[in-house]
């Protein structure tokens, strides 16, 4: 298909693509969080006659709305922005999944419906009638989620197509059961889905500690302050004790995309992406310890200490059988001998300072706030890496993207057809670098590597000049 | 991509992928144009509320910017949908339209983005913003330029596909080098662009103010307390007389834009007047029912205005400018030199009549409250807002095959592909407005022939046609070999040549170069 593409003005169209999309994203991860959460924090309150849950549960609302607009707006540049830009990408996978759009498209229409005609305009007017109301949140916030749902899968297909070829724009397809519920599209949706709750919660729990600290200031003791002071706590430590479902969830999606989009697996686990998947688990580090340490400060009591020792130790058995972790540093041994040691020193530290020092102290509003922060860091860092893994693929495997250069395919080689074949990673490279790349290839050929020598003179390239 | 020629299919939508896009597209439209008025409506009172220190349209501009706010995003998600639809179901059109208009789409997004965040911040932060009410109208004053500068946009592209203009012979989007990409002057400025701008500016003022109107009108039933129906009489009023006199301006915009349509689209012109094409749906003729609606929406206004005239304590239109609006648009016809006109004549004139009656027998009965008008009114102008959008669409020219015939799949090509064949479609149509020519006609002394100025050099060529655009400084001081692509470009920004004046052109132009370099 030749199809005329759109040049950009000082960034390259991927640039500008993923500027829109950032923009977009945390916009949208946050109201899906905020509708999910509203009528169960309602419902809570509608239990408990606590009228603070209400009061939470409405300030998400309402701060939702503000989001919605632009939100929206940004998210109709996207597909024109792709259109122009990567039209054969968006005219074959548009092709792909043009009912999946339509029914995102109807469940969008019913969420604006629910939520704002039934959920935020009905708030007063059914204050004696809550069921109806939290009802009526629910249903806004089912629609919001399965409008996730159908992105999850739309998005997860790009990196594991699942073996359902791209349709050209001449063959009708429409739907394809087979590509929405491809691979990697489950442990997507939940990793988001726990994602979205974590980070959002962390970061509002953050910015609420700020608030928290400003009422103080005026009034010690006002109503505000306590609730500022409440809300920051419970939102934080539910979005702390959300995040021990990632690593579980993130272990199963890593294992798919190695089986299924390999070359994409080695990009993250020390290839092309690995720095920003690197500086993503600095994020989560920051996250756990200081949030970690916080929450057990302010939670003294020994059931939540019990659970975020479970939460760390879960994580300890992850590392140790993650695969490509293990290899890092070049040693197993002595990566699950450090993890370990870091992990029980860590959750020592944690039985050590339960309930100690006040949490109220500026310095720890401040931490939470840095927490949130780290937290929304390694959720965009995570989406990053999950797209440019793929690179300079559009869809793995179907579609490259049209600004492909000689040194992106000649990377792409090196990781399909040789390191791929030799079970070896890109960390392989560096350890095992030979006195030649040229005897080293040719060597693997005699012993029975297929390559043609086209492909073996790209691969010695692309290895003297990077290696 | 050549659809015809593989023939192959397209994705198949229930009912049709044109209901689907008209279906999508009306909704959109009526939802987007409603948001237009309604911003302008809430600046209005919120000016109104400030001078006269009157809470109360301070008040109401809030009620109105809330629903405002709720419904822009069903507005948004539409325009979401719609882009689904036509990628999918149209993907030829949407493409090549798009690289036609890349960075005009860009900037309407762009826009798009702004308007809902001052939007959100103005209602958001109405208290916050209490202190500093100059600035909180200033901020709610900004979203009618915005969305105006928006709708410019949208405009330009929808106008374009009815009458493609100076684009519709010259530019194929599939030429190699000759390729428009992102941004099409002409095609955006093409003939009916500022007659439909025109027109649906004032549209927007009119309908918005009906639907606020009607909004009050809705309150005005549901309050128990005197206090407040008094008070959304007056909000009701004030706004209803507003867009009455933005909807006063429609039926002359209206003469304009269909005499441009009819040098310019003169198919879709023919479809509009006589009742073809897809403007006929189910057996009705949804251009008429449109009218017959417009004339009923006149007499109801007149009598409105008639009675709102008396009262000296406000503000009304003066009574022999709604006559003679009224008078103009039922010679409508008559001035458009159309066969049916005495038909549509008393067509309109009852429609207007029984509307009045009906006003005044509401009014009577509500003692002169106006809300019952208020509600007819809304839902007959949400009703010519529809079908406005729906017969200008209808309006074009159906698609067919390179042998003359409806086939499907074949009605999504776009217009300025080559398999439209006008001469094909002329054959069938029976051109009952034309009446032929008059008997004595061949009495008529005969125009003199006018002496042709008939290029005869390439150099000549080059003078008359490229001057035109710019000065021949840039083409004496343009020392590239590439004259092929530059004048093929040329032709595609609009510049009129056969392919042997363009031959003649590019050999003279590369032959003159060569020249000045060996010199």
């Amino acid at each position: 298909m030749n199809l005329p593409v759109i040049e950009t003005p000082v960034f390259p169209r991927w640039v500008w693509i993923e500027e829109i999309t950032y923009s977009h994203i945390p916009i949208a991860t946050t109201i899906t969080a905020f509708m999910l959460l509203a009528p169960l924090f309602e419902y809570v309150g509608f239990r408990r006659h606590d009228p603070r849950w209400e009061r939470l549960s409405k300030s998400f609302i309402w701060f939702s709305l503000i989001l919605f607009s632009p939100g929206a707006a940004l998210g109709t540049g996207i597909p024109m922005f792709i259109i122009g830009t990567y039209p054969e990408f968006w005219s074959r996978w548009a092709n792909l999944f043009f009912w999946p759009l339509m029914v995102q498209f109807m469940f969008f229409l019913a969420e604006v419906f629910f939520l704002f005609f039934l959920y935020y305009l009905t708030w007063d007017r059914w204050k004696n009638r809550k069921p109806l109301h939290i009802s009526m949140g629910v249903c806004a916030a089912f629609f919001g989620y399965m409008v996730q749902v159908v992105w999850d899968s739309l998005g997860s297909y790009m990196l594991t197509p699942g073996g359902v070829p791209l349709p050209q724009v001449d063959e009708p397809v429409g739907f394809s059961l087979q590509a929405a519920l491809n691979p990697s599209f489950p442990f997507l949706l939940s990793h988001r889905t726990f994602g979205n709750f974590s980070y959002v919660l962390l970061l509002t729990g953050g910015v609420l500690a700020l608030r928290y600290m400003s009422q103080k200031r005026k009034n010690p003791s006002s109503e505000n302050t306590i609730y500022f002071g409440w809300a920051a706590d419970t939102c934080f430590t539910i979005g702390f004790l959300c995040f021990f479902a990632q690593p579980v969830i993130g272990w199963f999606y890593a294992r798919v995309i190695q089986r299924e989009a390999p070359v994409a697996f080695m990009a993250i686990m020390g290839g092309h992406s690995s720095t920003h998947f690197i500086i993503k688990m600095v994020m989560i580090l920051t996250l756990l310890t200081i949030g970690g340490t916080f929450v057990i400060k302010r939670h003294s009591n020994k059931l939540m200490a019990w659970g975020i020792t479970a939460g760390l130790l879960v994580i300890l058995v992850i590392i140790q059988v993650h695969p490509p972790l293990m290899w890092l540093g070049g040693s197993a041994l002595a990566w699950r001998v450090v993890t370990t040691a870091a992990i029980l020193g860590f959750i020592g530290w944690i039985w050590l300072c339960r309930g100690k020092t006040d949490p109220k102290r500026p310095a720890w509003q401040w931490a939470m706030f840095a927490v949130g922060l780290a937290a929304f860091l390694a959720f965009a860092m995570g989406g990053f890496v999950r797209e440019h893994s793929k690179s300079p693929d559009t869809v793995y495997g179907e579609i490259v993207k049209p600004e492909l250069t000689d040194t992106e395919a000649d990377r792409y080689l090196l990781y399909d057809k040789w390191l791929k074949p030799r079970n070896e990673m890109p960390e392989d490279l560096v350890r095992k670098r030979p006195e030649s790349w040229r005897a080293k290839v040719e060597q693997a050929r005699r012993d029975g590597l297929e390559l043609t020598d086209d492909q073996a003179e790209r691969i010695i390239r692309y290895l003297e000049e990077n290696y | 991509m050549d659809f015809l020629a593989e023939a192959k299919p397209f994705i198949q939508f229930p009912g049709g992928a044109k209901f689907s896009i008209g279906f999508l597209g009306i909704f959109h439209t009526s939802v987007a144009s409603l948001a237009i008025g309604f911003a302008f409506i809430v600046t209005i009172f919120q000016i109104v509320g400030y001078r006269r220190r009157d809470i109360r349209f301070d008040t109401l501009a809030k009620r109105v910017q809330l629903w405002h706010v709720c419904i822009y995003n069903i507005g948004t998600i539409n325009a979401i949908g719609l882009v689904f639809a036509l990628s999918g179901l149209y993907p030829q059109f949407w493409s090549q339209i798009f690289t036609q208009f890349f960075w005009t789409m860009m900037l309407e997004e762009l826009l798009f983005f702004m308007l809902a965040t001052t939007l959100t911040l103005h209602y958001f932060f109405w208290e916050t913003m209490w202190g500093h009410k100059k600035l909180h109208i200033f901020m709610g004053a900004l979203l009618t330029p915005m969305f105006f500068l928006q709708f410019f946009i949208i405009n330009g592209m929808s106008s374009y596909m009815l009458t493609p203009g100076f684009a519709e012979e010259q530019v194929s989007l599939w030429s190699g080098t000759a390729a428009i990409l992102g941004w099409d002057k002409l095609a955006f400025y093409n003939p009916t662009f500022l007659m439909l701008t025109l027109h649906r500016t004032a549209a927007n003022f009119a309908y918005g103010g009906f639907f606020v109107a009607a909004v009050c009108g809705i309150w005005i039933y549901m309050q128990q307390e005197d206090k407040l129906k008094r008070w959304y009489e007056i909000g009701g009023r004030l706004v209803f007389k507003i867009a009455f006199t933005s909807f006063l301006a429609l039926p002359f915009i209206g003469f304009f834009y269909a005499w441009v349509l009819k040098y310019h689209g003169k198919e879709a012109y023919d479809n509009l007047m006589i009742g073809r094409g897809d403007v006929v749906a189910g057996g009705v003729d949804w251009w008429w029912t449109k009218q017959l609606i417009v004339a009923a929406m006149i007499g109801l206004g007149l009598v409105f205005s008639r009675r709102a005239s008396k009262s000296k304590d406000e503000f009304a239109i003066p009574m022999p400018a709604v006559y003679a609006v009224t008078v103009i648009y039922l010679m409508f016809y008559l001035g458009m030199g159309m066969q049916m006109t005495w038909l549509f004549f008393w067509g309109s004139l009852a429609a207007a009549v029984l509307a009045g009656l009906w006003g005044m027998h509401l009014m009577n009965r509500y003692e002169g409250s106006g809300r019952a008008v208020f509600v007819l009114m809304g839902i007959l102008s949400f009703l010519t807002v529809c079908l406005g959008g729906y017969v200008r669409e209808a309006s074009r020219p159906r698609f067919v095959t390179p042998a003359g015939q409806r086939a499907a799949g074949f009605n999504r090509i776009p217009q300025y592909t080559e398999i439209y064949h006008p001469q094909e479609r002329a054959d069938s149509m029976e051109m009952r407005i034309v009446r032929g020519q008059p008997d004595y006609a061949d009495k008529l002394p005969r125009r003199p022939e006018r002496p042709k100025l008939e290029p005869e050099t390439a150099a000549d060529i080059v003078s008359y046609r490229c001057i035109s655009c710019h000065t021949l400084e840039r083409i004496h001081l343009y020392k590239g070999s590439d004259w092929d692509r530059v004048v093929g470009r040329m032709r595609a920004y609009g510049m009129r040549l056969t392919d042997e004046e363009m031959q003649k052109i590019v050999t003279y132009l590369a032959e003159r170069n060569e020249k000045q370099e060996n010199e």
